[in-house]
C-alpha cells in the first residue's frame, strides 16, 4: 500500500461511507436537472465492475505501485499524481458542469443564455451574408460596395463566433491543457492571444535588434507562430546553433491562426557572407521552397521531407561561418503566396538557380509574396565547423579571416610648441 | 494597539500566545536593525573598536550606508508579516468555477449597463421627436415651439427640489434626515 494511501485511508473510508449514504439521491436530482445523458453514464458505471480492478486498472484511478508498474509496462502512464488518483478513487466524479454549487450553476445559466443569443446572432448574420451574396451586383450598389459590405459582415461573423464560446469554462480548460481543436475559431483566437502576449514580442524584438528586418526585408509583421527544431531540440529565435546539428535541415512548426489553407514560400537567407574583395557582406540563400501548404491544423513542416520535384527550389545548404568572421544570421522567412495560388514550380526552378546574392526583396516583388512569419538562428565558427566545411566542399575552409590593422596616423606631439 | 480579529484571537488562545504582552506589529526600525546585525556580524565589533579613536558619529555614517531600499524593506515587512493573510490559492476546478462566476457577473453587469444606456437613448429620442412634432406639426409656424424653448427666467422664482442636490441612482443609505433644520 502506498504511503499516501495509508495516510488517507481513514479519511477515505469516512468519505466513501458518507457518499454511499448521502450523495446518490442528491446527485441524481442535481444531474437530472442539467443533462439528459447522466442516466446512461451512471448505468455504464454500474455495469463496469464486471472485470476486477486489478485485472484492468484504470490509469486515472490506479494507486498501488504494483499496478502502476504493470500499466507502465503496457505502455500506459498513470494520469496525475498518486495523491490525486487516491483522492479520485473516493470521489463521486461528477462532471465539471454539473457540480452542485448554486452560484456556479446560476452563473452557467447566465452564460448559456448569452451563448444562445450569440448563436441566434450567428445564424441571422450568416443568413444575411447569404442574402447579400445572392443579390445581383447592380442592386447591391456596385462591385466595391458589395465587396466591402461582405467583408465587414464576415469579420463580424468571426467575432460573434469567438464571443459565443469565449465564456465557456470547459473551452478554457481544454485550451490550458493544450487539447484545443485548432479547426475551431475560439481555440485559434486563444492561441493567437497567448502567442502575442510573449513569444511574438520576443521574436519581433530579436529580428529588429539583430537588424534582420531592414537588412533582408523592409518590413515584416509576423502573424503565424513559427517554431524551429534541429533534431528534437527547439531553437529560440536568435540562438547560436552548433554547426554539426545544422547540417541536417530543420523541422518547423508553423501555426496559422486563421481558417483555411495557405500556400507559403519558405526561404532561409544568410546576409552575412564576408566578401573580401569589396570589404563587405553578401547574401546567400540556404534554402528555398515554394507551394508549401499550411493550415491551422496541419502545422508540421519538415524541410527535409518536402518533395524535390514540386516544392524545393534550392535544397538545404548547411550554414558555415569562416574562422574569424563575425556571426552569421540565418534568417528564415515564411512568405504567403498571393490568393493561395500555387507558383509555377518549373519556372521558378529554372529562374532561381544562383544561391549567391539572391535578394529576398527581389523574390518578394517577382512572385507577389508577403512575409507572414519569421525566425532566426545564428552560426559562428566552432570546433565542428571545419568538418562541416570539408563535408560540403567549402573552398576556403583553411582560410582564417583577420581584421586589417588600421594604418597608424602620423605622429603628432601632444603639447606642440604653441602650447608650451 | 489594534485589537485582533476574533479568529486570530481564538487561535492565539488555542496556541497559548499571550496577546496583550506583544505589540501586534513590531517596529520596523527594530526589524531592519536585526536584519543588519544578522547580515554583518563583524561590522558591529569593528565599529565599537573604531569608535574609541574616532570623534565622528559612527552610527550616523553606518545608517546612511546600510539602509538599502526603503520601499523593498517595507514591502517585505508587510508581505511576510504573520498577520498578512496567505495568498488566495484555488484548485483547478475551483479556479474554473470562480472564473465562470466572474465572467457571468461581468456579462450581467455589461448587459445592465447596455440596457440603461439604451433606455436613456430611447427617452432622449422620444423627447426630441416630440419637440420636432411641436415645431413642425402644430401648424403655427413653430411659434409654440420657439416660445417653449425660451429659457430666460427659468428657475428664478422657484427651484425644483430634485435639483437641490446631486442626482443619484438610488436613495441615500440613511434615508431622510429628520433632524435637519434650516439654520
Amino acid at each position: 500500500m502506498a504511503h499516501c494511501e495509508r495516510a488517507s485511508k481513514p479519511l477515505l473510508q469516512c468519505l466513501q461511507k458518507s457518499y454511499t449514504k448521502g450523495l446518490p439521491g442528491l446527485q441524481l436530482q442535481s444531474t437530472r436537472a442539467f443533462q439528459s445523458t447522466a442516466r446512461a453514464r451512471e448505468e455504464a458505471q454500474a455495469e463496469a465492475p464486471s472485470v476486477p480492478f486489478h485485472k484492468a486498472p484504470d490509469p486515472s484511478l490506479v494507486s498501488s505501485p504494483r499496478l502502476e508498474r504493470r500499466l507502465l509496462r503496457q505502455g500506459i502512464s498513470p494520469i496525475g499524481s498518486r495523491r490525486r488518483r487516491v483522492a479520485l478513487q473516493g470521489s463521486p466524479n461528477i462532471p465539471f458542469e454539473q457540480l452542485p454549487y448554486q452560484c456556479f450553476q446560476e452563473a452557467r445559466k447566465v452564460l448559456l443564455a448569452d451563448r444562445d443569443e450569440k448563436v441566434r446572432d450567428i445564424t441571422a448574420m450568416s443568413e444575411k451574408i447569404a442574402r447579400l451574396q445572392a443579390l445581383p451586383t447592380a442592386e447591391a450598389g456596385g462591385e466595391q460596395v458589395k465587396k466591402s459590405k461582405l467583408r465587414a459582415m464576415e469579420i463580424h461573423l468571426e467575432h460573434l463566433k469567438i464571443l459565443a464560446d469565449s465564456n465557456d469554462p470547459l473551452v478554457k480548460k481544454k485550451f490550458e491543457d493544450g487539447q484545443g481543436d485548432m479547426s475551431k475559431p475560439i481555440y485559434r483566437f486563444l492561441a493567437d492571444r497567448k502567442w502575442r502576449e510573449y513569444r511574438r514580442k520576443i521574436l519581433v524584438q530579436r529580428i529588429t535588434q539583430m537588424n534582420v528586418i531592414p537588412d533582408i526585408l523592409p518590413h515584416c509583421d509576423p502573424s503565424v507562430d513559427t517554431k524551429l527544431y534541429f533534431g528534437r531540440s527547439q531553437v529560440q529565435p536568435g540562438e547560436f546553433v552548433n554547426s554539426m546539428t545544422s547540417t541536417t535541415p530543420p523541422k518547423m512548426d508553423v501555426q496559422l491562426f486563421e481558417g483555411g489553407e495557405r500556400l507559403v514560400t519558405i526561404a532561409v537567407v544568410d546576409p552575412d557572407v564576408p566578401n573580401v574583395e569589396t570589404d563587405g557582406f553578401d547574401f546567400k540563400t540556404h534554402f528555398l521552397a515554394v507551394n508549401v501548404p499550411i493550415s491551422a491544423t496541419s502545422t508540421k513542416v519538415d524541410l527535409a521531407q518536402l518533395s524535390a520535384d514540386s516544392q524545393v527550389v534550392l535544397p538545404w545548404l548547411p550554414p558555415v561561418a569562416q574562422k574569424g568572421s563575425p556571426y552569421h544570421r540565418l534568417s528564415l522567412f515564411i512568405l504567403e503566396q498571393k490568393d493561395a495560388k500555387p507558383l509555377d514550380f518549373a519556372a521558378v526552378k529554372a529562374k532561381e538557380t544562383e544561391r549567391d546574392n539572391l535578394l529576398l526583396r527581389t523574390l518578394q516583388a517577382r512572385y507577389h509574396l508577403k512575409a507572414i512569419g519569421a525566425h532566426l538562428f545564428r552560426t559562428e565558427w566552432d570546433e565542428s565547423m571545419y568538418e562541416v566545411m570539408k563535408q560540403i566542399g567549402y573552398n576556403d575552409a583553411d582560410m582564417e579571416l583577420r581584421r586589417k590593422k588600421p594604418e597608424r596616423l602620423p605622429y603628432k606631439r601632444r603639447n606642440p610648441s604653441t602650447m608650451r | 494597539m489594534r485589537p485582533l480579529s476574533p479568529v486570530l484571537a481564538s487561535l492565539a488562545n488555542v496556541f497559548r500566545i499571550p496577546i496583550s504582552q506583544t505589540p501586534t506589529r513590531p517596529a520596523i526600525t527594530r526589524i531592519t536593525n536585526e536584519a543588519l546585525k544578522s547580515s554583518s556580524p563583524t561590522t558591529a565589533a569593528a565599529i565599537s573598536s573604531a569608535r574609541t579613536f574616532s570623534t565622528t558619529n559612527a552610527l550616523l555614517k553606518r545608517k546612511e550606508a546600510n539602509k538599502g531600499n526603503q520601499k523593498i524593506t517595507l514591502i517585505r515587512y508587510f508581505l511576510y508579516h504573520p498577520l498578512t493573510p496567505r495568498p488566495l490559492r484555488f484548485s483547478r476546478t475551483r479556479y474554473l468555477r470562480h472564473w465562470t462566476i466572474h465572467r457571468a457577473w461581468n456579462l450581467y453587469q455589461a448587459n445592465q449597463r447596455r440596457k440603461n444606456e439604451l433606455e436613456l437613448q430611447r427617452q432622449w429620442q422620444a423627447m426630441q421627436s416630440a419637440c420636432e412634432e411641436l415645431r413642425v406639426g402644430a401648424g403655427d409656424g413653430g411659434k409654440l415651439f420657439r416660445k417653449s424653448m425660451i429659457k430666460t427666467g427659468v428657475f428664478k422664482d422657484l427651484f425644483p427640489i430634485e435639483y437641490g442636490r446631486l442626482q443619484t441612482e438610488g436613495p441615500s443609505a440613511e434615508g431622510w434626515n429628520h433632524e435637519w433644520k434650516r439654520s
